[in-house]
């Protein structure tokens, strides 16, 4: 080494540590937490509510659900369903383009069907919904789907954002996916890995008046105590995912406001007639309902979650079509009642079985299991616990994974139950893991209702009957906490975390 | 140099070289079959309502379905061309890409570190070992025992908590201009600072009580020189010989920090990986961060015997 090299290696390394740093400007800037960094901003790869809920602010659908939870017009001014509820025309807005200029057309719904319909994409399965899309002219689509689907159009403006089709057939998803453009009240604009998505208000959006703010910054933060810091610091303007200590701790802090409401999620010990439970006590309906009776779902939610979580009273929740906190209380605590039931089935000591549980698969839920353990021994049921790694824990079927029952939960993006009945109560389906003609059967009719009011009426139907047969133990339902700043205004987050952000403002 | 180097030497070199190749190979043998024991990555990535045939369509097309020995066989061959394969979450994007796009804030994050490290350490090591016994050793003593003992990732909260939320003087998060450095650094930094710290000072007490510092003192030479002229460049040997192994660590620990501070580093991006059951970019980072710390050894080793000739014959 020369006399030189050493201060020449110094100023090198001092460089690489100054230099790529710039500072950054704020204004009417928008930003918004991600709690892990989306998988893909191109929305049938979006893997998790994180990915999608960056992701939407770039489409639009064909229809929208809005705040009230209703369907309606977005890019489709008006449609028509068939008598036999399996064809759908849309009528398009003709005053819409892409934010790369193209215009939207019926074309676009065909490429925004084809490609998303791509056995690489995670969520192909939302838009084989449909067996046929096509352009009767410019602004007229028609769609067709295999049998009457209650969810079409609910599943239309969820997943279906529009994609450009010259430009996706050009270049292809996967360099879409890096340079995602829609119709959307947000343009995309530029994403550091791991670190940020900047998004610019889209100055031609259909929607008159919006975006209300001219800038939108997505920013990763996976840690939850550093989302709780940088919203407290005014960094950010919403943080998401809080613990329940954490919006308690907020309470006090000028600036920022909590906000907080059930997620559409349930939480359930599921039974199993197949694999490890048949053939077991848990076959008789009346050991299933004294589980329900002895599982003590308000001391877990007092104890373990703090108070902040709501008992649940099947698998139709708050926030879903058809509940009814009147007539749909949770069962009671009551160990005994769940003895004389015992008794009743043949089991006036009990019995002993098993329980499947995803260690650290869900917030809490190693205590949950270990709870629910303690509390069925209170009536005479020893459980062994089985816990095992989540990728292990969902890596097979559920009625060939450990356990003669299971822990777990399931959500839904819909404001229905149905994504929940169906997956884990149609024999055939990865997660079923109870068998039973009638479930089957009366899923299959709130699949094919396409009226709401009929669907209602079902979805009662099918509550009376999982409660007189319980397929499962009925827990609980999680709060979702968040901080907002007090600038923003204009933000509602749904039941299942999920955002539209083009009518929020910054005073 | 300039010499030819001896027999000796390139013996030694050979040997090194060899032991770093068969130590990659374990890697890459077990960075394979540790991911795969924790489960099937398409179970967690497809929806829970998906059909079957969605399921399997999926497997086939990321190659999921073929045998474990075919598939180890693909990681190998790929692994030694360089070719890291492609992520499952991040689809159709190379994992090398994804990982070269993430090095420059892990690098920048730990030379940070280590300079932090280096500017607090040497100083006050050298400080507390000129002057043994006095208040400033005792700082230096107490700063090296917190170093080594209080949590990166909790001292991290601490610093966010205090500085970035109470006092307000630096963000709390993220990678946006030298101020965002200066926490998640000193958050890094820490412990092995606490470990220069007693390592220089020790050395110091060792040097001090050699002939020829006694000699300069004698001269009247100002304590100060005396430190940087006769004791410094000879303390320098053994510091700079544990910082090509701390770096290796920083790149380690940074997971833990980059998490915290949201750094947008190879350390979140890893933590990332395993939580979404990306197999072949949990390997890809495996892989490549164990190629880069096995090199450092491979050079520390290499360098220290062409500098110490003592060391040649051994």
């Amino acid at each position: 080494m020369t006399r030189r090299t050493v201060p020449t290696l110094i100023l090198t390394l001092l460089a690489m540590i100054f230099l790529p740093l710039t500072a950054q400007a704020q204004g009417d800037r928008l930003v918004v937490s991600l709690s892990s960094d989306p998988t893909s901003l191109f929305l049938p790869r979006a893997a998790d509510r994180t990915a999608t809920n960056a992701a939407l602010p770039l489409y639009d659908s064909l229809v929208w659900i809005n705040d009230d939870l209703e369907i309606e017009p977005a890019l489709a001014e008006r449609w028509e369903i068939s008598e036999d509820g399996t064809e759908y025309v849309f009528y398009l807005r003709r005053d819409v383009t892409f934010h790369n200029g193209e215009p939207f057309t019926a074309d676009s719904v065909v490429a925004t069907w084809e490609t998303g319909s791509d056995p690489s994409n995670d969520y192909a399965n939302f838009f084989d919904a449909a067996d046929l899309v096509e352009a009767i002219d410019d602004h007229t689509v028609r769609m067709t789907t295999p049998e009457p689907n209650a969810i079409f159009l609910t599943t239309l403006a969820i997943q279906w954002g529009m994609v450009p089709p010259a430009y996706i057939r050009d270049v292809g998803i996967d360099a879409f996916a890096r340079n995602p453009v829609g119709t959307g009240p947000f343009r995309f604009v530029s994403r550091t890995a791991g670190d940020r998505i900047l998004m610019a208000a889209n100055p031609d959006y259909w929607r008159d008046g919006y975006p209300k703010v001219s800038e939108l910054e997505f920013r990763v933060i996976p840690d939850a105590s550093t989302r709780l810091a940088a919203v407290q610091t005014g960094e950010i303007h919403i943080a998401n995912r809080l613990t329940p200590d954490q919006a308690m701790a907020l309470e006090r802090v000028a600036g920022v406001r909590v906000v907080s409401y059930l997620n559409d999620r349930a939480y359930y010990v599921g039974f199993k007639n197949v694999g490890a439970g048949a053939g077991t006590p848990l076959e008789d309906p009346r050991v299933r309902q004294a589980l329900n009776y002895g599982s003590d779902r308000f001391g877990i939610i007092a104890a373990i979650f703090a108070g902040q979580a709501e008992p649940i009273p099947g698998f139709v929740i708050q926030g879903n079509l058809a509940y009814d906190a009147e007539a749909m209380p949770p069962f009671p605590y009551d160990p005994e009642r769940a003895r004389e039931l015992l008794a009743e089935a043949g089991y006036p000591d009990g019995f002993e079985t098993s329980m499947g549980c995803p260690a650290d698969g869900y917030v809490n839920i190693n205590e949950v299991c270990l709870a629910l353990q303690r509390t069925l021994a209170g009536i005479g049921v020893e459980v062994n616990l089985e816990f095992r790694t989540t990728t292990s824990f969902w890596s097979q079927p559920q009625y060939g994974a450990v356990g003669a029952m299971f822990v777990d939960s399931w959500s839904s993006t819909i404001g229905e139950a149905l994504p929940r009945l169906e997956g884990a109560l149609v024999p055939g389906n990865y997660y079923t893991a109870w068998e039973d003609e009638r479930f089957a059967a009366l899923v299959e009719e709130i699949t094919l209702t396409v009226d709401r009011d009929a669907r209602a009426a079902l979805y009662r139907e099918m509550h009376e009957l999982m409660r007189a047969d319980p397929p499962f133990i009925y827990l609980y339902q999680p709060t979702i906490f968040e901080a907002v700043s007090e600038r923003v205004q204009g933000y509602a987050p749904r039941a299942a975390e999920e955002y539209y952000l083009f009518q929020v403002s910054l005073d | 140099m300039g010499r030819r180097p001896s027999p000796h030497m390139l013996r030694y070199a050979t040997r090194r070289v060899l032991e770093s190749v068969l130590l990659m190979l374990g890697v890459l043998v077990l960075v394979f079959f540790l991911v795969r024991l924790t489960g099937d990555p398409v179970s967690l990535i497809i929806p829970m309502d998906a059909p079957t045939a969605q399921r399997e369509a999926f497997r086939e097309i990321m190659g999921l379905n073929e045998p474990l020995p075919v598939q180890f066989w693909r990681f190998m061959s790929g692994a030694v061309r360089g070719d890291l394969g492609t992520s499952l979450r991040r689809r159709g994007e190379a994992n090398l890409d994804i990982i070269l796009q993430r090095l420059p804030a892990t690098a920048q994050l730990a030379l940070a570190a280590l300079a932090f490290a280096v500017l607090v350490a040497v100083p006050l090591g050298l400080a507390a070992g000129m002057r043994p016994g006095t208040a400033i050793d005792r700082l230096a003593r107490g700063v090296g025992l917190a170093g080594q003992t209080i949590p990166s990732f909790w001292l991290g909260m601490l610093l966010i908590v205090l500085f970035a939320v109470t006092l307000r003087w630096l963000p709390s998060f993220g990678r946006d201009g030298f101020a965002s450095l200066v926490l998640p650094a000193v958050a890094l930094g820490f412990a092995g600072m606490g470990q220069l710290v007693r390592l220089t000072r020790s050395a110091v007490l060792d040097v001090r009580r050699a002939d020829y510092v006694r000699t300069a003192r004698a001269k009247g030479m100002a304590a100060l020189r005396v430190s940087l002229r006769h004791v410094l460049p000879n303390v320098a040997i053994p510091i700079v010989s544990v910082l090509g192994i701390q770096f290796t660590y920083l790149l380690g620990g940074s997971v833990y920090i980059e998490v915290v501070f949201a750094w947008p580093g190879l350390g979140s991006l890893l933590e990332t990986a395993i939580r979404d059951a990306d197999f072949p970019l949990v390997q890809a980072i495996t892989v490549f961060i164990s190629l880069f710390a096995i090199s450092i050894h491979l050079l520390t080793d290499l360098a220290y015997v062409a500098l110490d000739p003592r060391l040649r014959r051994a």
